[in-house]
């Protein structure tokens, strides 16, 4: 490393680099000072990164704890002094049977949408690494498409694919498929079907991360590693298992947790559902309860706190492996 | 971790800082003169279009000839206004001097202590000619704080043709509205798919009021220093038992649907009646009188075509208000509308009074009812004009009540409380067990 380091400035430029006092000083100073010289710049080298993080994310993380404590409404937004309620909000949230079905519902909601995601992203990263040229750069341009579309956007387009009255689904069912009990049918009225349309419009947004992260994770994978396991006399599903997917273990785990953490908070398509007519209470998730409790504004943090506590549970397992795997 | 948590101390600490330069605004004296140089300026926030460009002028020439300063005028969504309220009311920087807002949001921020308090100011600016169901909504006790601004009340449309071949009269009680709305959608004379005698969609709560409140029924009421749902009172189930008798008779609607743009299935010929605020009459567009006008098109003979085809729109569909429980009255209708106020942080209280005198004067009040809206100043109202839209309009206004002026209303509205509780009733379920979940739940989130 130090040979590299010296060796390339110096040759690539000389003029600029001819005061440059870097390469020179580490000789020169005591062992101490060696070591602790370079350990403060690398903090400062932090400090632009840190700084945003604290002010954006770190300061409304305080906040909302802060809030979680008190009784803090609208009217202590106008001034009215805010009272400490010690864990009062949190022992109304968690002793309140509703609280419970909502955060059962969304880790359950998550952990189909995310392993439905994974398995259909990479069903389909395979694929496009199989198929010949045309049909790979179809594949890609349906998926950035999906993936670009703003969200909203969709789901207006999602809302009237499956509007009971107007929709093209219902009568496509009704219509050529001759269902005809089906040509008025609410899709959005039983929290079960509402779940599933759900599903269905997540699924379809979040597929396209996984499938390109899981493509370019497979293009890595050495292709003599596959012809020499192709020798030994493994097969096609052999190979795949125990030689491609341990190869790309790495990405797959990253990408099944950011899974997890943006199904756990997804609220815009359950927002925009709900809106489309869905009975509200019945098809709450976090997300979507939480900013139906925004008003109390220390109930809402407090659930929200509940929440973050809830993401870091189900996701500690992975971030620990992860860490563990950096470390070799 | 120590960085962060020093970032943390100093952003809460600029946080501080900015907080106690909102506590020593200055107050201006009571003796303070009303009148300024046109350096200083005053904000009026009001929402959405209802109040158009003529209004506007008209306010912005007289404050200035008035006082000798200048209103600003800044217009505001009603999507999502109540989060922007709560930000840009709590400090004097961003404040508007006079802000416009819903009728059913009034009370959370009344009860806030967002606004200052107009009591004084109550008797000259109308006093008991104002619309008295928003002076509720914007007061505490006998401290009024947001004063009305206008009201729009909701009529019913009809398809003349339609009830013609059905052999339907116009109704003049609520028992031959629901009568009606059954007979036409068993006639259904011209054979349309899905057809609804009354577009009345599930979740639309709003249009179901009428019947909870004219069998004397109630959303909820007040009990001492607490609230308590009322749709379990024997008079709101009655009512119920109505209004679940329509939705399984009376209409075709989807159960999953809401009060938004019900011309559509009616344009569409897929409905008999439908109900609205009047200025519905623009969004009809039955396919019989559509000339084809490209939107674009501003030419003389479009125009023309497109004043034939509202004509024959008009002549086509027929408004009446909704009846009530005696022939001949109009049934108490939920009043859209808003109300107006003066926040506490505006640094120009005295300034913001004028442009409340300036509105609440003859002439505005007057101007508001020749563009259609329902005047705070009830003496006014007449100014509406004459024609059939007027009529329907100030009939069905005049008795028409709000949501419960509690506190956090907004809550109950926020939480979609009374929709989903109105997509059960569509759906079918035991009136008496949804509505003491409901009640439950109202009383959970009022109190």
């Amino acid at each position: 490393m130090p040979g590299q380091s010296t060796g390339r400035p110096v040759a690539a430029a000389p003029p600029s680099m001819s005061v440059a006092p870097a390469p020179a000083v580490p000789p020169r100073t005591t062992p101490v000072r060696r070591s602790r010289v370079p350990r403060l710049g690398g903090y400062a080298l932090l400090l632009p990164a840190t700084l945003p993080i604290a002010v954006g994310l770190g300061y409304p993380l305080v906040v909302q704890l802060i809030r979680s404590f008190q009784e803090y409404g609208l009217a202590q937004q106008f001034g009215r002094a805010a009272e400490w309620v010690g864990i009062d909000n949190y022992v109304a949230l968690l002793t309140d049977g509703y609280v419970w079905t909502v955060i059962a519902r969304s880790v359950a909601f998550c952990l189909a949408n995310a392993a439905l995601t994974m398995a259909i992203g990479m069903a389909l990263a395979v694929l496009m690494s199989r198929v010949g040229r045309a049909a790979r750069i179809t594949l890609q341009v349906a998926m950035l498409l999906a993936w670009g579309t703003p969200v909203l956007a969709t789901m207006t387009v999602w809302q009237w694919l499956f509007d009971s009255q107007y929709g093209v689904i219902n009568w496509l069912l009704a219509e050529p498929f001759g269902m005809s009990g089906m040509r008025y049918h609410s899709w959005l009225i039983e929290p079960l079907s509402f779940y599933g349309v759900a599903t269905v419009i997540v699924v379809w947004m979040s597929v396209p991360f996984v499938v390109f992260t899981v493509y370019a994770g497979l293009l890595q994978v050495p292709g003599e590693t596959l012809e020499a396991a192709q020798l030994d006399g493994a097969s096609e599903w052999k190979r795949f298992w125990l030689v491609v997917i341990p190869m790309v273990r790495p990405v797959l785990f990253v990408v099944a947790l950011l899974q997890i953490i943006w199904d756990l908070r997804v609220f815009t398509q359950i927002y925009v559902l709900q809106r489309a007519g869905a009975p509200t209470r019945e098809t709450h998730l976090l997300g979507t309860y939480i900013y139906s409790l925004a008003k109390e504004f220390s109930m809402a943090g407090a659930m929200a706190t509940i929440m973050l506590v809830l993401t870091l549970a189900l996701t500690a397992f992975y971030i620990r492996r992860m860490l563990r795997e950096e470390e070799l | 971790m120590r960085i962060v948590r020093k970032a943390a101390v100093l952003a809460i600490g600029a946080l501080a800082l900015t907080a106690c330069s909102n506590g020593t605004a200055e107050e201006p004296g009571d003796d303070a003169p009303a009148t300024a140089d046109a350096d200083t300026e005053i904000t009026l926030w009001l929402n959405g279009g209802d109040t158009n460009d003529e209004l506007r002028q008209y306010l912005i020439d007289t404050f200035a000839a008035e006082t000798g300063a200048t209103l600003v005028i800044e217009e505001q969504d009603w999507n999502g206004l109540v989060p922007r309220l709560q930000t840009a009311l709590t400090s004097a920087e961003q404040t508007p001097d006079v802000v416009e807002i819903g009728n059913t949001q009034a009370p959370t921020f009344t009860n806030a202590g967002a606004f200052a308090d107009l009591t004084e100011l109550y008797a000259e600016l109308g006093g008991e000619t104002l619309l008295q169901g928003f002076v509720e909504a914007g007061s505490v006790g006998d401290q009024v704080f947001a004063l009305p601004y206008y009201s729009g009340a909701r009529a019913v449309f009809y398809n003349k043709d339609v009830f013609a071949a059905a052999g339907v009269e116009v109704p003049t009680t609520l028992e031959e509205f629901t009568q009606a709305a059954i007979t036409l959608q068993q006639a259904n004379p011209n054979g349309v798919a899905n057809f609804s005698g009354f577009w009345f969609p599930g979740q639309d709560w709003y249009n179901g009021l009428p019947w909870i409140w004219e069998h004397g029924g109630e959303l909820a009421v007040q009990e001492g220093d607490q609230w308590a749902g009322a749709l379990s009172s024997p008079e709101s189930q009655e009512g119920l038992t109505e209004i679940q008798r329509l939705f399984t008779e009376g209409t075709n609607a989807p159960r999953d649907a809401d009060s938004n743009e019900p011309w559509v299935p009616f344009n569409n010929g897929e409905a008999a009646m439908f109900s609205a605020p009047t200025w519905a009459r623009w969004s009809i567009d039955l396919p019989e009188c559509n000339k084809g006008v490209a939107a674009d098109d501003t030419s003389d003979a479009a125009n023309a075509l497109r004043a034939e085809q509202q004509a024959c729109n008009e002549s086509k569909t027929g408004i009446f208000p909704l009846p009530g429980m005696e022939a001949g009255t109009p049934a108490t209708v939920f009043a859209g509308g808003s109300n107006i106020a003066i926040p506490t942080m505006s640094e120009n209280q005295e300034l913001a009074q004028e442009l409340l005198r300036i509105i609440f004067s003859d002439d505005y009040q007057t101007m508001l009812a020749q563009n259609g809206l329902i005047p705070a100043n009830t003496d006014l109202a007449s100014a509406l004009g004459d024609d059939v839209y007027a009529q329907a309009a100030l009939a069905a206004a005049l008795d028409a009540k709000l949501t419960p002026p509690a506190e956090r209303w907004a809550d109950v509205e926020g939480e979609r409380l009374l929709e989903d509780f109105f997509q059960q009733v569509a759906s079918g379920a035991d009136i008496a067990d949804a509505a003491a979940t409901t009640d439950q739940l109202i009383a959970d989130t009022l109190n």
